[in-house]
């Protein structure tokens, strides 16, 4: 796989400066990637990411991540996540479980 | 609302009041200065963040400051002369480059710290419940006041050069911020300071000397005498109230 960077275009000097930031609403939230700050390293990342991504919005914690540590698929491959047969057998919507945690996450 | 029967204590309180509410004021305006004229986005936009809550603490400070001695925080803000400001005149100094800004970020959110520690460990209880909440703010500032020395003084030689110049500048008139106002004492023996400004200065050096030390650079020990709490500042000050206060000056009654 490629590294993310390269699929974006950037040279990796850039990247190494590039960071995605990873904010958390709760505790029982996920980490979900907001956006991105330019810094020098990744504690000054999250002094600025604090300002950028949390000062709105609620926020437990923060991550950040170098877009050089980030390997990624390119949409041309997207194909691959197409089912060529009907897998619809997989989805699992009808199991209670999952429809309790589907719920919690539709607010 | 603080309730003082000692009319000594309130007299010296207001007047401590005051000072922290125009070192905020004053601090938090020449950060505002920098917006849209940071290094890079990201920190223009958490510089001017950091302004605006300088700002709004100086604006808590100025309504207890008026809860005892009358006035309103935008009379107190725009409407006296330089001598009636009590800000160090270290807060008053025009932002020169990135470096000075940087330093005197630093080792003003450190000072701060102290002295918002000494009111929140006070007896005041409205003062030091407003100081603990500020001191939760105040903890982003201070990383970010470190984290851009750690890397100024770090990238390259000249970087190194200019901070040094920068912090020599900074240091004679950062001790100022510790300056006591007029019978301190009074604050210290009622409780509603738990520590005096001396103490205070002292645990300050301690605490900022180490991170200075260890980033190789050198603390100055060239003396200035203060005057900033009595009322004696630069033309600086004055040059700053000129145009702050021109938009309040035009209208001094209208309601914003």
């Amino acid at each position: 796989m490629p590294a993310l960077w390269q699929l974006l275009g950037k040279d990796e000097s850039e990247a190494a400066h590039l960071f995605a930031v990873f904010r958390q609403d709760t505790k029982n939230d996920p980490h979900v990637h907001v956006g991105d700050v330019h810094a020098a390293d990744s504690e000054m990342a999250l002094v600025l990411a604090k300002e950028q991504f949390a000062r709105r919005d609620p926020c437990v914690s923060l991550w950040v991540v170098p877009y050089t540590a980030i390997a990624a698929t390119a949409y041309a491959d997207s194909d691959m996540f197409e089912p060529a047969i009907d897998k619809s057998y997989r989805f699992g919507g009808s199991y209670r479980e999952q429809q309790r945690i589907m719920k919690g996450r539709r607010r | 609302m603080l309730q003082l029967e000692d009319p000594a204590v309130r007299a010296s309180l207001a007047g401590y009041l005051l000072a922290i509410a125009d070192d905020e004021l004053m601090i938090g305006h020449r950060h505002s200065e920098w917006t849209g004229f940071a290094p890079d986005i990201e920190s223009d936009v958490a510089l001017s963040s950091i302004a605006q809550e300088e700002i709004g603490h100086a604006k808590l400070f100025y309504e207890q400051a008026a809860g005892l001695a009358g006035g309103s925080a935008d009379a107190f803000a725009y409407g006296r002369s330089p001598g009636e400001f009590r800000n160090a005149v270290f807060t008053e100094r025009p932002n020169g480059d990135w470096g000075f800004s940087i330093v005197r970020l630093f080792l003003y959110d450190r000072a701060d710290a102290h002295r918002l520690a000494s009111l929140a460990a006070g007896n005041a209880k409205p003062l030091a419940d407003l100081s603990t909440a500020l001191r939760r703010e105040e903890k982003y500032h201070l990383a970010y006041g470190e984290q851009w020395l750690r890397h100024l003084a770090g990238a390259s030689p000249e970087a190194q050069e200019r901070v040094q110049a920068a912090l020599d500048g900074a240091w004679p008139e950062a001790v100022g911020l510790f300056e006591p106002v007029e019978n301190e004492q009074a604050l210290v023996q009622s409780g509603i300071m738990n520590v005096d400004s001396r103490t205070q200065a002292d645990r300050w050096r301690a605490d900022v000397t180490p991170v200075i030390e260890q980033l190789g650079l050198r603390v100055s020990e060239v003396r200035v005498t203060p005057g900033g709490r009595s009322g004696q500042h630069s033309e600086d000050l004055a040059v700053l109230l000129e145009e702050m206060t021109s938009v309040w000056r035009s209208d001094p009654e209208a309601t914003w």
